[in-house]
């Protein structure tokens, strides 16, 4: 990467900038899709099929009639804030983008700090969902504003200490290089979900807490708070909150991998097995498809999880683990257990 | 447009937005609008010190002061149901105080800085290494003791937290999982041996004997 | 260093645009037909009988300031985790007592009750 103060190394960023964004947000749209033909599926019916060949394009249509609705402000809500707090969710989920690789050297910004920078971003989430919340003046939506962000923020400290940890191993703060410690003779099992096993399902469960998805969902609580924090949004306000959540999704799908099954390394390399054994891009993108399933499967098979059984597995069980698993970690590294790189 | 003149522009821009947020901070009515002015606040000091390089700094005031410290202020702002009418009245009457504390305040600061241009040359990050390797370097070898000290700190503050706030009810429903996980079939149900089948009393069997 | 947070201003300022102007879409696309109805605020059909401003339980408050004392110690953990192994034993030592304290200010938030949902 280079500074952009030549024009053309600008116009050169910004393409690039528009070819995540914009097969990011056209993956939300698939991703839309393919959760209610799965779901359909498990529920043994046929999902959207109406729409374009097996309904693909009814997210599309979707994301159209949305944007065509008319965006209702309610009586006495803080208009200012009302519009703010969409953007304040939407532009942390598509800019924590920029520092995710997507095979060795195919990053937007091979910044150093780049965990620290994801951190960031997933802290600023949480204001969106408050504003919102607040500035609808409605009784729902401020009631699942602050559930939604005391859930959030409980679960970012094991999400931070499952980063910690990670770190502890991997020795860098940027992503490429977590992914390159990775690589090693062994296949699968030199990739971090063995010596980090129950950071790994902390991270994972973590991650589907903050993402406010089933069966964490009580911000939403659709019988009981009818929408949450954006029960009063409709139209394109509403889309943005959509697209935000959707967008923290796939980052979920793709962190995971890169953090801990070895990114864009065959789970064979190191077996001679030709192509199989070579590192891709493709193995990233398998591994993020079978983590995006998997969280439609979690919402499709578990019911929701109650408001303090949320709370009591966020701060009774998953920080002693993870306080515990640092020091482990911690042991790992210093005494040399885990290989780390070739 | 070279480098420097665009690092100079960003720097102008940082600047003017984290002192027009900070103005915003005590001048605007709304106390949320306040509280989101010195988010904003805070988050153009992270870009400042990211254009001095400090990398670490920079993110970790993102993560720490906009992602936790806010939080709360925007919780406890947005919850207690303030009346916003009385707490301005005393801003002119505290105005001359206020712009005395910060003059003295920048007084220091300026005198700091240039205690140190006089003595140590600037230029913190040793040639090879990332900002948080420098900074962790230093942390660990030389700055033991206060390193120390800050866990001292937050425990005390994690204390300090509970006296404060927490209040527990006289009157609550609890669950505890621990018991709820080690409850065994044979303490909720007791298994009662019976004979698969009986005789049924007589006008049962009348009745079917009348139909056959 | 600064040459990797160019790309990354540059993508919250296109962030920011994409989501001023989905908003900016369907404020021109959508329709406006207002009625005091439509606009009061939700309330499952009934009249909303009071403000939506309402106190919270503090333990809210509580839960955020725990937060903030975590993140701080995640921000500590951070450089350590980067650099121990070049350090060796002096910094493994020292994180281990930086934990324990933090262990022991664990222990008593949960016997004290700071934790507990009802």
């Amino acid at each position: 990467m280079s500074m952009s103060s030549d024009p053309m190394i600008l116009l050169w960023t910004l393409a690039k900038i528009l070819v995540i964004a914009v097969p990011l947000i056209i993956a939300v749209a698939m991703y839309v899709w393919w959760e209610r033909k799965v779901i359909g599926w498990m529920h043994v019916r046929m999902g959207p099929n109406k729409i374009g060949p097996f309904g693909l394009l009814q997210a599309f249509a979707d994301v159209t009639k949305l944007l065509i609705k008319e965006i209702i402000i309610p009586t006495n809500a803080n208009r200012f804030l009302y519009f703010t707090a969409p953007l304040l969710a939407v532009i942390p989920a598509l800019a924590v983008w920029a520092i995710i690789p997507f095979d060795n050297g195919a990053v937007l910004s091979n910044a150093n700090a780049g965990v620290l920078f994801l951190l960031a971003m997933t802290s600023l989430g949480v204001y969106g969902i408050i504003l919102a919340g607040w500035a609808s003046n409605s009784r729902y939506a401020l009631l699942g504003a602050m559930r939604s962000a005391a859930q959030m923020i409980s679960y970012e400290i094991c999400m931070g200490m499952a980063l910690v940890c990670v770190l502890i191993l991997a020795g860098s703060l940027n992503f490429t290089a977590i992914v390159e410690a990775q690589a090693g003779g062994k296949g699968l099992f030199d990739w971090f979900w063995l010596p980090l096993l129950p950071m790994f399902f902390v991270y994972y469960i973590s991650g589907v807490a903050e993402t406010n998805r089933l069966p964490f969902d009580v911000a939403e609580g659709e019988s009981e708070i009818v929408a949450g924090f954006h029960v009063e949004y409709s139209g394109s306000a509403f889309a943005l909150f959509f697209l935000a959540e959707y967008a923290n999704m796939i980052l979920l799908s793709f962190l995971a991998p890169i953090l801990f099954l070895g990114g864009w390394l065959s789970p064979f390399q190191g077996w001679h097995l030709g192509w199989f054994s070579q590192p891709g891009w493709w193995w990233l993108f398998l591994k993020f498809f079978i983590f995006a399933t998997s969280l439609i499967w979690l919402r499709a098979t578990f019911p929701r999880y109650r408001y303090d059984q949320i709370m009591r597995l966020g701060w009774k069980v998953f920080i002693p683990i993870s306080i515990a698993w640092i020091f482990v970690a911690g042991l790992f590294k210093y005494f040399n257990v885990v290989t780390i790189g070739h | 447009m070279n480098h420097a003149i665009l690092q100079m522009v960003c720097f102008i821009a940082f600047a003017v937005v984290a002192v027009g947020a900070a103005l915003a901070v005590v001048s605007v009515k709304n106390t949320v609008h306040a509280v989101l002015a010195l988010v904003l606040t805070f988050f153009s000091a992270a870009c400042l010190w990211m254009l001095a390089e400090a990398e670490f700094l920079a993110l970790a005031l993102v993560v720490v002061y906009v992602g936790a410290v806010m939080v709360l202020f925007l919780f406890v702002v947005m919850m207690l149901d303030i009346d916003l009418e009385p707490m301005r009245e005393g801003f002119i009457k505290y105005l001359p105080i206020g712009i005395g504390a910060a003059v003295i305040m920048l007084l220091e600061m300026l005198g700091i800085i240039g205690i140190k241009t006089l003595q140590v040359p600037a230029g913190p990050n040793p040639a090879g290494m990332s900002n948080i390797e420098w900074l962790g370097t230093a942390l660990f070898t030389h700055f033991l003791l206060p390193f120390e000290i800050a866990a001292l700190i937050l425990t005390v503050g994690l204390v300090a937290a509970v006296v404060l706030a927490l209040r527990v009810r006289t009157f609550s429903r609890r669950q505890n999982p621990a018991a709820q996980s080690a409850v065994r079939a044979a303490g909720r149900v007791r298994m009662v041996k019976m004979a698969a089948s009986t005789t049924a009393p007589g006008p049962t069997t009348v009745g079917e004997d009348s139909q056959a | 260093m600064l040459a990797g947070y160019w790309p990354i201003l540059l993508f919250l300022i296109v962030a920011g645009g994409i989501g001023v102007a989905l908003i900016v879409i369907g404020w021109i696309a959508g329709p406006r037909r207002p009625s005091a109805e439509k606009y009061s605020p939700y309330e499952c059909g009934f009249e909303a009988f009071e403000g939506a401003r309402m106190k919270f339980d503090v333990r809210y408050y509580l839960i955020a300031i725990l937060f903030i004392l975590f993140d701080l110690e995640i921000a500590f953990l951070f450089p350590w985790a980067t650099v121990f192994s070049k350090i060796g034993i002096v910094a493994l030592v020292e994180m281990f007592m930086f934990l324990l304290l933090l262990v022991v200010g664990y222990i008593y938030i949960w016997k004290k009750g700071a934790l507990e949902w009802d």
